[in-house]
């Protein structure tokens, strides 16, 4: 098995093709990944103003949402159809309307409306908008309910406490600097590994297992059929364990994402993850024996993986199907693990079920690859 | 123009007669149409468990949890004794946020002063978070307003200007476009350009690397393919985009004409990009697994999901030549926003600009690869 493990690594640096796939492209889609999202939340997005009261109050409301930093006001518009065609062009995220007579109606007690529109078919950035603008206004208007209790001589302080009797503390559980920024990144470093992983080791399991190959000349080097299948597997895990850890070294160390929980918790689900996830690899390369057809079956389970792992859209709103499935997929008790274990300080003895899902579906591969390779084997030996 | 139309004719016939390019561009199209919507056909997020922490044990604290219940967004779903167990509940995933009432809660609010109650809201599930604190803070604040008005009117003020003294002016939210907030009407049609992309580029791709030299001066040779691509998802695009969208109960509001004057250059720019990928990457193993990977960071480079004013600008520059990011903008506007041509002009500029471009790669790549595959048919 060693002497295979062996001749694979002379493989990899003498192959471009097999060093490109398991080092380059892992590596730069990390990169270009942490590149996106380094920045963190999104500030500074425009809206337009439609201010047709022109008073002073509406003019403190613009100048409170330029100082909100979801949001900047970078345009003026004149009507809403004109704030409506530039979020339909792109130009803005929002618009905010304030009708005529706005700040002599609020005098008059007559409650006028001020509009937040906001473009929800980019949700991601519309809701930030309208959180944003919400803010801004709501600050604007306690402002002016301060100084009217304040015009009726209320102090400061009490006026304060009035105007909000039951004051909402929120708090950001587990994350509490709301950085969902690095938290999205740890999830999407394993779901683009698990992608290369497992296509990588089809890859490499084809060019020594496929048809036409000399399957027998590795056999007996490694004195079997299974310890040769070893031999091609084991290289590969420790290369992407080894680029997984690094990236993690960069997540928790370089930016900073907390890590409270078990490390060797998390070893032991990434050593599983990564094991399970080159199974499916090379399940799909032994039950089709082509790698065109191996390709497409890890495509089909794990492109789509990062729906079903539930992080934008929850896993407890899916259908019983989708979660069924979703648990299938090595990924999501891996990245599952990962947040537990990062940010949500999960006791071990929840978190731990997670790595008993994973060494499950790892077994379950394993039984399958097995099964296939003692084919094989007497099919070699019937040619022998 | 003979050359024109054996490249037409080699193209289809390469597409078609390959069972694998068959099996991405056909078959892997109809499977991701049936997987990838699947965790979304729930669209909405109703009722998020969340967990009561009351320690005030009191009238008010009962109403405020009763109103807190009553929203759509959230349901207090588990009562817990300390914030321990709560915390507990949320670990292991049964709840998603904890209401803390603080002991003396009814006192504070009948002497009058401020009487703070706390909202944890999970923050590792970004729609969770939302969904939780939208939930709670509703209804606080509606109670909040009817306590000040409350003690407004027993101080001698008269309700309506107790009222507007409260809440000086409405704050209306309207959101524009996909106004229920489905998560499928969010993230589908922007998917779909992405799997339609995707799925093209594999598959031509895969064509390209199989070529057998083919005769024929190469701006034919490109133009002949180009047409093969056009008369193929001439076909296969309007259902993808169209027709699928319908099927899934997306909204469209664009019209018809539009999203196929925009359709046109996004397929030309991606077929002229799988023939500058496979002239890169050679064998056909490498370019599947390398197209599969970057299908993620594609979808987030195109600034729909992850704001584009969040991408570093190198990045965004960078993620400019990928057909998707114009395409998917460009897409979205008209058919979920009802963009006319005029308000995206640039995307199907910037289309036109990326087939241009790729267009003079590809027939760059058929040059050089020309004297060697000449060479072949002489030592041949």
């Amino acid at each position: 098995m060693l002497a295979v493990m062996l001749r694979e690594f002379r493989l990899i640096l003498r192959r471009p093709a097999l060093l490109g796939l398991v080092i380059v492209l892992p590596v730069v889609m990390l990169l270009a990944l942490t590149g996106i999202f380094r920045a963190g939340i999104p500030t500074g997005m425009a809206v337009t103003v439609v201010d047709l009261d022109r008073s002073e109050l509406s003019r403190s409301v613009t100048r409170m949402l330029d100082a909100a930093p979801e949001i900047t006001v970078r345009e003026q518009a004149l009507s809403l159809s004109e704030a409506r065609a530039q979020i339909v062009a792109g130009d803005t995220r929002g618009a905010i309307y304030m009708p005529e007579g706005l700040e002599r109606d609020i005098i008059r007690g007559a409650r006028p409306e001020i509009v937040i529109f906001y473009d929800n078919q980019h949700m991601s950035a519309g809701s930030m908008v309208a959180r944003g603008a919400r803010g801004a206004i709501d600050t604007a208007l306690a402002g002016q309910r301060l100084s009217i209790r304040q015009g009726q001589g209320e102090a400061p302080v009490q006026a304060t406490a009035r105007i909000q009797p039951i004051p909402l503390q929120a708090h950001a559980l587990f994350n509490p600097a709301f950085d969902y920024v690095h938290f999205l990144l740890a999830a999407l470093v394993p779901t683009v590994l698990q992608i290369i992983a497992a296509a990588a080791t089809a890859y490499a399991i084809s060019l020594d297992f496929g048809p036409g190959r000399h399957l027998q000349v590795l056999a007996r080097m490694a004195d079997g059929v299974l310890p040769a299948m070893l031999g091609k597997i084991l290289p590969y895990t420790l290369i992407f364990l080894l680029i997984l850890g690094l990236s993690d070294i960069a997540l928790y160390g370089w930016l900073g994402v907390p890590l409270r929980g078990s490390l060797i918790l998390m070893a032991t689900g990434a050593a599983l993850f990564v094991v399970s996830v080159q199974l499916i690899g090379a399940a799909a390369f032994v039950l089709t024996r082509d790698m065109g057809r191996a390709a497409s079956i890890i495509a089909v389970i794990t492109a789509p993986a990062f729906g079903f792992m539930g992080l934008g859209f929850p896993g407890e709103a899916m259908s019983q199907l989708a979660q069924a499935w979703g648990a299938l997929i090595p990924g999501t008790w891996y990245v599952q693990l990962r947040i537990d274990q990062s940010l949500r300080e999960t006791p071990l003895d929840i978190s731990v079920w997670s790595v008993v899902w994973l060494a499950c579906i790892a077994l379950l591969l394993g039984a399958l690859v097995l099964l296939r390779l003692i084919r094989l084997r007497r099919e070699i030996e019937a040619t022998r | 123009m003979s050359d024109f139309l054996n490249a037409l004719r080699a193209e289809i016939h390469g597409i078609f007669a390959d069972r694998q390019v068959r099996l991405i561009i056909l078959v892997a199209l109809v499977i991701y149409a049936l997987v990838y919507p699947y965790p979304y056909r729930a669209e909405l997020l109703r009722d998020v468990p969340v967990v009561l922490v009351d320690l005030d044990r009191s009238t008010s604290s009962a109403d405020l949890a009763r109103q807190v219940t009553a929203s759509e967004a959230v349901t207090l779903s588990h009562d817990a004794p300390d914030m321990v167990a709560a915390i507990r509940l949320v670990q292991e995933r049964r709840a998603y946020g904890v209401l803390l009432i603080p002991e003396g809660f009814e006192r504070a609010l009948l002497r009058g002063s401020q009487s703070p109650v706390a909202l944890y809201a999970d923050a590792s599930y970004f729609l969770m978070y939302q969904r939780v604190m939208q939930g709670a803070a509703v209804p606080l604040r509606q109670l909040g307003a009817e306590v000040e008005m409350g003690r407004l009117i027993a101080q001698g003020t008269a309700p309506d200007v107790a009222f507007a003294q409260v809440s000086p002016a409405a704050l209306v939210e309207v959101p524009l476009f996909n106004p229920a907030a489905g998560y499928a009407t969010y993230v589908l049609p922007a998917a779909f350009v992405l799997i339609l992309q995707q799925t093209m580029l594999m598959g031509l791709a895969l064509v390209a690397t199989r070529r057998e030299a083919d005769n024929g001066h190469p701006v034919w040779r490109v133009l002949g393919r180009m047409g093969a691509w056009v008369a193929l998802y001439a076909l296969l695009l309007p259902v993808y985009l169209i027709v699928l969208p319908g099927l899934y109960g997306l909204p469209n509001l664009g019209n018809v004409p539009t999203v196929l004057m925009l359709s046109l250059p996004f397929v030309l720019a991606t077929g002229l990009l799988a023939q500058c990928i496979a002239a890169l990457f050679k064998r056909g193993e490498v370019v599947q697994v390398v197209l599969l990977a970057v299908g993620l960071p594609f979808f987030f480079l195109s600034g729909f999901a992850w704001p584009v004013e969040a991408i570093p600008p190198h990045l965004n520059w960078l993620a400019q030549i990928i057909p998707s990011t114009a395409a998917i903008d460009g897409l979205v506007r008209v058919s979920q926003m009802g963009a006319a041509l005029p308000e995206i002009a640039d995307r199907l500029w910037h289309l036109w600009a990326l087939v241009a471009i790729f267009a003079s790669l590809a027939v760059s790549v058929e040059l050089l690869a020309r004297p060697s595959t000449n060479a072949d048919h002489q030592d041949g």
